[in-house]
């Protein structure tokens, strides 16, 4: 089980992967609506990992992520984002990621991927 | 022709045999004593481990092959190599991703994709994938990035034991437009013209696809039961989900209410 940061610039996405987090016994860490607020609260909160939206306002999930990993390299962030927008996942894995989950997706299996990127 | 042990549905009893499966042919023994050429094959399907074979010569004959995984690969890959069906070379990955999450060590497999009546098949050296026409949720034209280029494929979601899986395929940009025009026209019974939700009907419908019950789905919308009965009502007379519990609430009559108050009274008494 892991203390998590969600990012993602629509509530309802948020408390979607709240739910299916809090299901599986993990922990939320918090939230963040834009890039530049996940690398903040990365900071301040220090998550065992972070589900991380690609396309946010002010500073995008790619951007975040490197952010995220120049300061801690060990950073787990699975990405998250939506249908047609698959062809981010080679940056994205490049750039660190550790999963990535598709929208609209099924909870099982996000808790799957959480555990297994969890467990690296 | 070499002989393999299978069953076959004959006047509703599963049957013995001994199936002959030649090059471009099976044969099968009294006492059905038919051959089938693989030419006059109009449609495969597998259920399980049920191979189901439509014939179309003068008339239609359905024939259902039960046998060992090892037999039913040989058979479904000479068959979806000759039947009547739309074919094409191409290379496919299936599963690419499940519920959501994308498979990491899903590759590009070589081989055929073959649509036929009632499934589109993906036909690979190692393995042959049935998708029933009937579970196919969405077909795609989409970008994929295949050895650091972004390529046109083909995405098919399809429902799989209440998963959401998609498979992609990937062939010459002229062929796969045709490919798509034609998987369009072979699911064109899912069109979703019609199908209109509103900003919270939506959201229900996403919170289900998710796996959220109704509880959650109240909680998280903060709407009450009668809003999200509504919605149901909306969601289930336009098809787009089936019931699968009926969760009663229940309210204590005095009866009730005064076997809590004595229960209570025994405990603290």
């Amino acid at each position: 089980m892991g203390k998590i940061l969600i990012v993602d610039d629509t509530l309802f996405m948020r408390t979607l992967l709240k739910n299916i987090l809090f299901s599986g016994g993990h922990t939320i860490a918090g939230e963040a609506g834009d890039g530049e607020e996940a690398v903040a609260k990365y900071k301040e909160l220090k998550p065992d990992l972070v589900t991380m939206d690609v396309v946010m306002p002010k500073m995008n999930g790619i951007e975040a992520l490197k952010a995220i990993k120049a300061i801690d390299p060990g950073a787990r962030i699975v990405m998250c984002t939506a249908v047609g927008q698959e062809q981010m996942v080679k940056l994205a894995i490049k750039s660190g990621a550790k999963g990535y989950i598709v929208k609209p997706f099924q909870a099982p299996k996000v808790l799957e991927e959480v555990k297994n990127v969890l467990a690296t | 022709m070499k002989e393999v042990p299978a069953k076959i549905e004959h006047n509703n009893q599963w049957i013995v045999i001994k199936l002959g499966i030649g090059d471009d042919r099976i044969a099968l023994p009294a006492p059905i004593n038919q051959e089938i050429l693989f030419k006059a094959v109009a449609d495969v399907a597998e259920r399980k481990n049920i191979l189901i074979i439509t014939v179309k010569t003068d008339k239609e004959t359905v024939y259902k092959i039960l046998s060992v995984e090892k037999v039913l690969a040989v058979l479904k890959k000479l068959i979806l190599g000759s039947c009547n069906a739309y074919r094409l070379m191409a290379y496919f990955m299936s599963p690419a991703i499940r519920g959501g999450v994308m498979i990491k060590e899903a590759a590009w497999e070589k081989g055929s994709v073959v649509v036929v009546q009632s499934g589109i098949w993906f036909v690979g050296a190692t393995k042959q994938i049935c998708v029933p026409v009937t579970d196919v949720a969405a077909i795609e034209l989409t970008k994929r990035d295949v050895q650091g280029k972004a390529t046109e494929v083909v995405r098919i979601d399809h429902v799989e034991s209440g998963e959401v899986v998609s498979s992609l395929v990937l062939c010459p940009l002229s062929t796969l437009q045709v490919l798509y025009n034609f998987l369009k026209e072979t699911t064109k019974g899912m069109d979703m013209k019609g199908t209109e939700l509103d900003g919270v009907d939506q959201q229900v419908a996403m919170l289900i696809y998710s796996g959220m019950d109704s509880h959650a789905i109240e909680n998280m919308l903060n709407i009450p039961h009668k809003q999200l009965d509504a919605i149901y009502d909306k969601i289930l007379k336009l098809g787009l989900a089936d019931v699968v519990t009926i969760r009663r609430e229940v309210q204590l009559t005095t009866k009730g209410v005064r076997y809590i108050s004595d229960a209570t009274k025994s405990q603290t008494n």
